[in-house]
């Protein structure tokens, strides 16, 4: 088996850093995807969802005749029809929801715009739209709040009657004390903003639930996390777990915004099971940007002290982070951002607290990088400041402060334990590849020939913590010759079909070809967490590495019992056993002895990938706009299987890094509704024209904790290009006081039109 | 209403409520779901098919807009023996996708671009104009730029 060529033109068991093209392409290209909008399910009805227009008030009334009464609308429910029917559910059980339920259909209450109020099913979706335009709701509109921070005042409009809109508060560290504050030679101080973001996977949210004979449920879903939605399925539905399936087939985009099992799904499940007929939901662009999920959303209030030499001694952050109308998902990403808030640095000292706050804005979730790209934020703009006001330069101060190689393994204040790396090189790497020296040599030019252009260069290094909960990995040799690799992730776009293969066939010698991906069915794989968190290949791609040394193993018992010898005069290369002059192929084993998989679950510690980033801007003075001459990425995310995958991620990271440094926001008016109205004509995602020359540049520091040594990808540019970015736009605007993203012309044009006006304020006696 | 269009080369009729957008015509009537729709407003890009040799957005169109006119998919790009076309064979090697939703509609837009004018590639303002007409949010757009000036070099090779 050894012996035949592969396809790829590589060694059989010789893939790990090729670039393989990936397997799922070759039906991508072709149109023969297959996205659960795709699907073709017999009998199948349309679920359109009103919702509401008013961000705060009283359900008074949800007329439903009209829209009864349309030709093809099969039934038309509120919640007041269904009493049963069951409320969200959270991401992870919390006492923050304790008192704060969501009902999937809201009962008396709306408390952000794009809430679910009533559900149209129909024959088809042109009808259920039409059904649900016929629907009338009545909401007395009351007053909303949608700054967290407001939010937490007395006279703040209540979200939940007799509760406090904090709904959860957490910290690290020990409190500083004002005395600290008061003698430490240097203190910078400053608050930053994390505007909502909308996830916007291209293919929305989507869901088709199909009842089945036996009382079961098949579910197909866009999703990050099958077995978590089958286990709140079984539970909301008190339906065996073995007779609910999930299954995701192929999924346009996550980002973090599929992982939850949001209200709709609820409602179409139970609609389903109702009418005992297939019910599908197909989330449209404006569901997606109000009714989904946002990310980020916080106020964080930042204070750094440090020695004259720029050295820091202690931070403390304060953060007020809003978990939009309903906590459910939204505290999670908080304990991502207080674990890494040191950064680099060994700062000895450090305290933060976050108040988890509801507002009546969209509910917030994990969004790509979930809470890591706020500590970054938190931390690397604040460096920048204390370098100005020391007259260092950004990249001194931070070279002062980083942690060294030989201080790892490193614990932090914050509790989190750095595995291996290099921060140091990192930035140097960055430095160089930006050719950092002659850009500044380059703006100092440009100021003392006073020709008006600004440009600025900004420097971000990062940490983050990569992978989270166990994984299932297993790995089956079949008489056929062919391998299975069976994982509890699941594939948004990362390319698993491939990835994974080329970490069993090379843990097994064999051609990468004959190694099959099995994930995102709950039938085919028995347990499973997901994909987010970076921790595909970090968690999942090691427990298959495992699974498939463990094959090895097992083989190699199975062939001493069937010769009678010991396991030790067994060997084994490349797909073959050989026991003194016998030799056996896997195949021929398993002929011989029976079906052979291994399973794995591996819950191997967080990795922590890390890097630094390097952004060249250039800022037009009279119209505010931003262009970036040059994004240099340093990315160690621990041992490398397919380049051309990672490439691939950290370009799509650094786009909406990019994005949100730059461009976007959901914007809402003053009574919380969202001001979309032309879709992603108001919400702008990066497109071509924004892509920035960027250069990447890798280091390859193996996970010392697992066997494979991957530490994981997919978050990094989403961490380090907005402060980057953000310092780069500051140093070019002259720092001013209060720069926050995203930085839009407006926003560029409004700081310079400042800073002269405080210039002439100056010029003036 | 009826209409008679040719999708991909065949004679097709179509029995359309007058509203039905080609889109949902060509996605649910002809059951060719490889245009995908991701805004259905125009924006994205992701349902871009070629009409009569233009690229359009066909959540724009109307069906009934398409009688007696040409309309090629993404399921029309291979060649009959299944051999991919020039410019999928590209964004296979170059990593063009990732989820690949949006994947159709950017083939389709640069088909269109390419056989209107190869030489679209080397004209880098022009290039860039093509590929920000539509959306991608995995890709960060690199691995499409790749894939577009290596297919149009391959074919030019191969014409
Ligand atoms: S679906 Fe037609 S442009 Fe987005
Ligand atoms: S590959 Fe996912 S949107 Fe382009």
């Amino acid at each position: 088996m050894s012996s035949e060529s592969s396809r790829y033109g590589v060694e059989p068991g010789d893939y790990i850093g090729r670039r393989l093209p990936r397997v799922e392409d070759a039906r991508m290209v072709r149109g023969e995807g297959h996205y659960v909008a795709d699907l073709r399910v017999e009998g199948c009805l349309e679920a359109a969802f009103v919702r509401s227009s008013l961000a705060h008030g009283r359900l008074r009334g949800v007329r439903l005749d009209e829209a009864r009464a349309v030709p093809g609308v099969v039934g038309v429910w509120s919640a007041h029809e269904l009493p049963e029917l069951p409320a969200a559910q959270p991401l992870f059980p919390a006492e923050v929801l304790e008192g704060r339920d969501w009902p999937s259909l809201a009962t008396d209450r709306v408390r952000f715009a794009g809430q679910t109020v009533a559900v149209v099913v129909a024959e088809n979706r042109y009808t259920a739209e039409d059904g649900a335009d016929a629907v009338d709701v009545e909401v007395k509109e009351l007053p909303a709040v949608l700054d967290p921070t407001k939010a937490t005042t007395a006279d703040a409009p209540e979200l939940f009657e007799g509760l406090s809109n904090v709904v959860g508060e957490w910290g690290t560290g020990e409190d500083i004390g004002e005395d600290f504050w008061k003698n430490a030679p240097v203190v910078v101080e400053a608050s930053y903003r994390q505007p909502p973001l909308a996830p916007t996977s291209i293919e929305g949210r989507a869901f088709l639930a199909r009842p089945e004979e036996d009382g079961g449920l098949t579910v197909w879903c866009s999703h990050q996390a099958p077995h978590r939605l089958r286990r709140d399925l079984s539970s909301v539905f008190e339906i065996p777990q073995q007779k609910v399936r999930v299954v995701v087939p192929d999924v346009g985009g996550a980002f973090g915004g599929k992982s939850e099992t949001f209200p709709e799904y609820l409602v179409v499940a139970y609609l389903a099971l109702r009418l005992g007929r297939p019910v599908r939901w197909v989330e449209d662009r404006a569901e997606a940007l109000a009714g989904a999920t946002h990310g980020r959303g916080q106020n964080q209030r930042v204070r750094l002290a440090a020695d004259r030499d720029g050295r820091m001694l202690a931070l403390a952050v304060e953060v007020d982070a809003s978990t939009g109308a309903y906590p459910h998902y939204g505290f999670a990403p908080l304990f991502n951002m207080l674990r890494l808030l040191a950064g680099v640095y060994k700062t000895p000292r450090i305290y933060a607290r976050v108040r988890a706050v509801v507002t009546n804005t969209t509910p917030t979730a994990p969004y790509r990088g979930a809470g890591r790209p706020e500590a970054a934020y938190a931390v690397e703009r604040t460096v920048d400041l204390l370098a100005r006001r020391l007259d260092l330069d950004p990249a001194e101060i931070r070279r002062r402060n980083l942690i060294p190689p030989e201080a790892l393994p490193y614990e932090t204040p914050t509790g989190a334990l750095y595995d291996s790396g290099d921060y140091p090189t990192a930035l140097d790497k960055a430095l160089e590849a930006a050719d950092y020296e002659s850009w500044r040599a380059e703006q100092r030019r440009r100021l003392e020939s006073g020709d008006g252009s600004l440009l600025g260069i900004g420097i971000s290094c990062y940490v983050e913590s990569a992978g989270v909960m166990e994984e299932y990995g297993a790995v089956e040799a079949r008489a056929d010759g062919s391998f299975l690799a069976l994982s509890g992730a699941s594939s948004t776009g990362q390319g698993h079909e491939i990835t994974f293969a080329q970490v069993v066939a090379s843990a097994l010698g064999v051609d990468v070809e004959r190694v099959r991906v099995v994930e995102a069915d709950t039938d085919a794989v028995p347990r499973g967490v997901g994909s987010f968190a970076s921790r595909s290949m970090q968690v999942g791609g090691a427990a298959l590495h495992r699974a498939a040394l463990g094959l090895v193993e097992e083989a190699r018992r199975r062939t001493a019992n069937f010769f009678g010898i010991s396991v030790e005069e067994v060997g084994y290369r490349e797909g073959m056993l050989f026991a003194g002059s016998e030799e056996l192929s896997l195949p021929e084993l398993v002929e011989r002895t029976g079906p052979l998989r291994v399973e794995d679950v591996f819950d191997p510690p967080q990795a922590f990938p890390y890097g630094c980033y390097v952004a060249v801007v250039e800022v037009d003075p009279e119209l505010g706009n931003v262009r970036v001459l040059r994004l240099v990425a340093v990315d160690d995310c621990g041992l490398v299987i397919n380049p051309m995958v990672v490439e691939g991620q950290a370009y799509g990271s650094i786009m909406q890094g990019l994005g949100q440094a730059l461009y976007e926001e959901v914007p809402y008016d003053a009574a919380g509704r969202h001001l979309l109205d032309y879709g992603l004509l108001d919400y702008l995602l990066p497109t071509f024209s924004e892509l920035p020359p960027v250069r990447l540049e890798e280091m390859e520091t193996p996970n010392p904790n697992t066997p494979l040594g991957a530490k994981g990808v997919g978050e990094s540019g989403c961490i380090g290009v907005p402060p980057a970015v953000v310092n780069a736009v500051a140093d070019a605007l002259g720092h001013p006081a209060d720069l926050q993203m995203p930085l839009t012309p407006e926003t560029c044009w409004t700081a310079l039109c400042d800073r002269s006006a405080a210039r002439s304020a100056e010029v003036r006696p | 209403m009826k209409i008679e269009l040719e999708v991909n080369g065949k004679k097709r009729e179509l029995n359309i409520e007058p509203r039905r957008t080609l889109a949902d015509a060509l996605r649910e009537d002809l059951g060719l779901t490889g245009t995908h729709l991701g805004c259905e407003h125009g924006v994205c890009g992701a349902c871009t098919v070629i009409l009569d040799g233009k690229a359009v957005r066909s959540c724009l169109m109307f069906a009934a807009q398409c009688g007696g006119r040409e309309v090629r998919t993404v399921e029309s790009l291979a060649a009959d023996d299944g051999t991919p076309h020039p410019l999928q064979a590209a964004f296979v090697a170059e990593h063009g996708l990732q989820c690949g939703f949006c994947t159709p509609g950017f083939l389709m837009l640069v088909t269109a671009a390419l056989e209107g004018d190869p030489d679209i590639v080397e004209d880098e303002e022009r290039l860039r104009e093509l590929l920000t007409s539509n959306l991608c949010r995995c890709t960060g757009y690199e691995g499409i730029r790749r894939a577009v000036v290596r297919a149009a070099g391959d074919m030019k090779a191969f014409s």
